[in-house]
This record gives C-alpha cells, sequence and structure tokens, in this order.
C-alpha cells in the first residue's frame, strides 16, 4: 500500500527501468523501420560530407610532411654582380644553418637540359643561354622560421638574385589547410545544427503519436526523465546508425575517389596518396553520430513533453 | 484522505460544472457519488485527481493541498492514486498485459514481480486467459474491466472511479464493488461514481448525491462537512 516504495529502491531495478527504455525504443523502431531508417540515412548523409572532407585534408597535411623532409633553396643569379656572389659563396660558408650548397653553372645546366631534351636542335635557335647561373642551398634545418630567416638573410646580401624556397609551397600548402580546416568546422558546425533540428523534428512527431500513452503515464505519476528516456535511447539508436552508415559512405566513397584524386595529383607531380581513414576517423564519426542523435532526441522530446498536461 | 472546502469550476463562461462543493472522505472509507448525466461526477473526481483546478475553493487530498503541490511533487502525488476512467483510456497499441503493467513499469517494478501483480489484477477482474489479447478485441466490459485492473495493481491509498460498472451486467458489477470492498478492507480509500443508485445503495456505504453541481446529501452515513 505504499506505492512509492519501489521507486528506484536498487540499482538493479534502475538499471532494468533503462534496459526497458532502450528495449522498448528499439522495438518501436523495428515496428516503424522506414522512417527510422530514413533517419539515420539523412543522418549518415549529414555526416559523411565533413568527414569526406576531413579525410582529404588529412592527406593533403601528409603530403606537406612529405615535402617537409628535404626543404631547398634556390638562388638565381642572372642579375647578380660577381661581387655579390662572392659575399654570397662567403656567407654559404659560415652560415650553420646551410648543410651544403652546390653551384650550377648556366652552360652546364643548359648542357643537362639539352640532353633531355627529344630535339636540342631547338636551343639553337637561341642567341645566347637563357639559363641563369644558380646556387642550390641545402639548408641544415626543416624548421620552417629558421629558414624563413635564412632565406631573409641571403636575400639581403643579394637583393638582385630571385630567391626561391621550396618551402614557400609547403608554407601556402600549410595555409591553405588551415584554411580547409576553418571552412570544415564552419560546414561541420552548421550541418550538424541541420542535423539537430531535423532529429528533433522527428522525435517531437514521434512522441506526438503516443500522446495518449504519454497522457496516461503521466497520469499514473510517470516523470518528465521517465516519458523522454526511451526518445533518448531512440536518439542513440538513431546516432549510431547514422554514424555507422555515414562510415560506409565514407570508405565507399574514399574507394571510389582514390584513383581520380591520385592521377589529377600526379598530373601536378604531387605524391598525393589517398589513405583510407584511419580507426580513429570512423570511432569520431561514430561519436559524432551519437552525440548529434542525443542532442536532437533531448531538444525534440523536451519541447513535445513541455506543452503536454 | 479527501476534504473540499467550497470548491467551483467553471469551465469557460458556461455555467458552473460544480458550485460551492463541500465534502470529507476519511481515509479507509469508502463513499460513492450518484447523480445525473452532466451532474459534475467527472468532474469532482478530475479535481481530486488533480487533473483540473478548481475555478475557487480548496483541495486536500492525501495530505496535500493541491494549490500548492509543486511540479516535483506531482508524479509522488499520482502514484498514489488509482484512477478509472468512463471511457476506459486503454492503449489499444500493446497487449492487456502491458496495459495493466504501466503503472508498475512507472514505479520501476523489477520483472517477476511486475509479471506477479499484474496477473494477480487480471485474475481479480476475471480476466487472466486475456492478458495476451490487444484490447480493442475486448468487449466493452471486458475493456473496463482491465482498466479497473490497472488502476488498483499498484496497490494504491486512493482509488478514484468514474463509472467503473457502466457497462458491466448486474452480477460482474457487484462483482467489481465487492472487490473495490476487499481491498477497501485492506486499507485502500474509495471514491466511486455511478448512474446505478439500487447497485450503490446495496453496498450500504455513504453516497454523495450530486445534482447541478452541489451536493445534496442523502448519505447512509456520508458526511457533507
Ligand atoms: N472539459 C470541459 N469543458 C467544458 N465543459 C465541461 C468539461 N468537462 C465537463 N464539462 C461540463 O461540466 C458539466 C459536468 O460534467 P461531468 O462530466 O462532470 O458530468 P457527469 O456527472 O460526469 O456526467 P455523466 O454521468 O454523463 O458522466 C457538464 O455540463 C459538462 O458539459
Ligand atoms: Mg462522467
Amino acid at each position: 500500500m505504499r506505492p512509492g516504495r519501489r521507486l528506484l529502491d536498487t540499482v538493479p531495478a534502475w538499471m532494468e527501468a533503462h534496459r526497458d527504455a532502450a528495449r522498448r525504443s528499439l522495438q518501436r523502431r523495428l515496428q516503424a523501420p522506414i522512417l527510422s531508417l530514413i533517419s539515420i540515412a539523412v543522418l549518415g548523409f549529414i555526416l559523411a560530407l565533413p568527414a569526406y572532407l576531413w579525410v582529404l585534408l588529412d592527406n593533403a597535411r601528409a603530403l606537406s610532411a612529405h615535402i617537409d623532409h628535404d626543404p631547398r633553396i634556390a638562388l638565381y643569379l642572372d642579375a647578380v654582380e660577381p661581387d655579390t656572389v662572392a659575399e654570397l659563396e662567403h656567407h654559404l660558408e659560415s652560415d650553420a644553418r646551410v648543410e651544403r650548397w652546390d653551384w650550377i653553372d648556366a652552360d652546364e645546366a643548359l648542357a643537362q637540359y639539352r640532353e633531355r631534351l627529344a630535339d636540342p636542335g631547338l636551343l639553337d635557335w637561341l642567341d645566347e643561354n637563357p639559363l641563369p647561373d644558380v646556387i642550390d642551398v641545402v639548408p641544415a634545418t626543416t624548421d620552417p622560421a629558421a629558414l624563413g630567416a635564412l632565406r631573409d638573410a641571403l636575400a639581403a646580401i643579394a637583393p638582385g638574385a630571385g630567391v626561391v624556397s621550396d618551402d614557400d609551397w609547403v608554407r601556402q600548402l600549410n595555409s591553405l589547410h588551415q584554411l580547409g580546416l576553418r571552412i570544415l568546422a564552419v560546414v561541420g558546425a552548421l550541418l550538424g545544427l541541420g542535423a539537430v533540428l531535423i532529429l528533433a523534428l522527428a522525435t517531437a512527431s514521434e512522441l506526438r503519436e503516443r500522446q495518449e500513452e504519454i497522457a496516461i503515464s503521466r497520469i499514473s505519476g510517470a516523470t518528465h526523465c521517465f516519458l523522454r528516456r526511451p526518445s533518448l535511447y531512440g536518439g542513440l539508436i538513431t546516432g549510431l546508425g547514422g554514424g555507422v552508415f555515414a562510415g560506409m559512405l565514407l570508405l565507399t566513397g574514399i574507394a571510389l575517389s582514390r584513383a581520380p584524386l591520385e592521377q589529377a595529383a600526379a598530373a601536378f607531380d604531387l605524391p598525393f596518396r589517398l589513405a583510407l581513414p584511419g580507426a580513429s576517423h570512423l570511432l569520431t564519426l561514430l561519436l559524432a553520430g551519437l552525440l548529434l542523435g542525443w542532442l536532437g532526441a533531448r531538444l525534440g522530446s523536451g519541447h513535445a513533453l513541455r506543452d503536454a498536461p | 484522505m479527501i476534504r473540499l472546502q467550497r470548491v467551483t469550476k467553471r469551465f469557460g463562461s458556461a455555467a458552473e460544472a460544480l458550485s460551492n462543493v463541500s465534502l470529507r472522505v476519511d481515509p479507509g472509507a469508502m463513499a460513492f457519488i450518484t447523480g445525473p448525466s452532466g451532474a459534475g461526477k467527472s468532474t469532482l473526481l478530475r479535481l481530486i485527481a488533480g487533473l483540473e483546478r478548481p475555478t475557487r475553493g480548496r483541495i486536500q487530498v492525501n495530505g496535500h493541498d493541491l494549490d500548492r503541490l509543486s511540479p516535483r511533487a506531482i508524479p509522488g502525488f499520482r502514484r498514489s492514486i488509482g484512477l478509472v476512467f468512463q471511457d476506459h483510456r486503454l492503449l489499444f497499441d500493446r497487449p492487456v498485459f502491458d496495459n495493466v503493467a504501466l503503472p508498475l513499469e512507472i514505479l520501476a517494478y523489477r520483472r517477476p514481480e511486475m509479471r506477479k501483480r499484474v496477473r494477480a489484477a487480471l485474475d481479480k477482474v476475471g480476466l487472466l486467459h486475456k492478458e495476451a489479447a490487444n484490447p480493442r478485441t475486448l468487449s466493452a466490459g471486458e475493456q473496463q474491466r482491465v482498466g479497473i485492473a490497472r488502476a488498483i495493481v499498484h496497490r494504491p491509498v486512493l482509488l478514484l472511479a468514474d463509472e467503473p460498472t457502466g457497462n458491466l451486467d448486474p452480477a460482474l458489477s457487484r462483482e467489481i464493488l465487492r472487490l473495490f470492498d476487499d481491498f477497501n478492507g485492506v486499507g485502500m480509500t474509495a471514491l466511486i461514481a455511478s448512474h446505478d443508485v439500487g447497485l450503490v445503495e446495496s453496498m450500504g456505504k455513504p453516497i454523495l448525491h450530486l445534482e447541478d453541481g452541489r451536493i445534496e446529501a442523502r448519505a447512509t452515513t456520508g458526511q457533507p462537512a
């Protein structure tokens, strides 16, 4: 005769209540599989797009890391006085940031170039050697800041020299990567917000269909938590499904776009390899799905249960 | 257990469904409400269950002042009450067993105990053999009895029953009222609304007669307070 007595009086009862809510939620989903699958598909699509971008960016960064191993600075000397060249050579000898340096004579370079041409006769059309003398510097450091400083030092000695370091494009790639990450964050956040709203809508309409059950449960003393619990488990189920589906979409998308992407990169002489996403990518995807599913269910159930009596 | 002081209920601008009703039902008592259709019996029960708020007046139930019941205290209050609805309000998306089990689920009963109690309640209303049936497939009287089983399954301290025998034949009606009487015997307070004056009078319990929203005591031992 004291019905409140048993409420949550034991941890097993509490766990059983949660298991019941989860099971009930799963059963309901299995009874209306089409609607649940639509929710899962929507979440999967929404997750897959930023995930794909993310994998691309990750691979692009691997590309820049690859280049980083062997930074070079080339000094083009066509507009540089011999005195200045001597000064440059002197500096290169003494600067600790320089591993070694090679003088590439213009005539020598032209001769090499001639060997590689299919029709060497072409070069005879030229009145004089168009190639400059070049000093090829191999720095002792790969640190971008130190490289930048070395580059500036060389440019200061020979203002007329064209100083080109191939870490320039590594830097550009890095800033592109940063930009990509920022775009990914914005796009991801917007898509995630959209997913949460769609799932909230689905949860609210599902609860509206169960209005009578909720009314009777309320009258029988159900708490807000009790009433929303199946919805939250439902959100987690949808989130799990969406995460798995997104993972499958991602793997498929990468498998399909790998060859064309690598071919395109090869056309630009880039050693680009599209690696399959690792376990951490897939796990993140799964967690993102669970989080979005849960948030959507929370928002939707909070709204739907608030107006009920 | 129940105490109403000068309670008035008006729906919108319509006439008053209840006017200045005062009554008292002591703990452990069993009483009936009679009166013609539209007299306000259902409204009175809904007010006591806290499903409606009075326009004026004060309602105390089971030690709670309903006007001052905080939202957090409402679920606990409702769990102590069993409600039989005039229109049953069963859930047709699940079998009889699950309908009756609903209050126990809310109370977080564990499976074996839940099964035992649901079976016992269904047995008491003579529907144990229908536990797996969908309530839609039951007769009106059977549906009514499922509603009764759901109202008593968690052994509430207070039973509020609105026409619990409306669809039952005289023999079954008597049996259900006797069931309530049994529960009353072990401490459950009961307030039961019914048209059936003859049956009600045969129970020898206090009767509150409602006419046009007003109490007219014609109680054997009933007490308009
Ligand atoms: N939700 C409501 N909105 C407006 N008026 C209502 C509402 N509920 C009840 N009423 C009115 O209150 C009055 C009393 O209704 P109530 O349902 O309490 O009567 P009753 O005694 O239970 O009748 P019956 O025996 O037919 O069930 C009626 O005039 C009814 O029209
Ligand atoms: Mg009524």
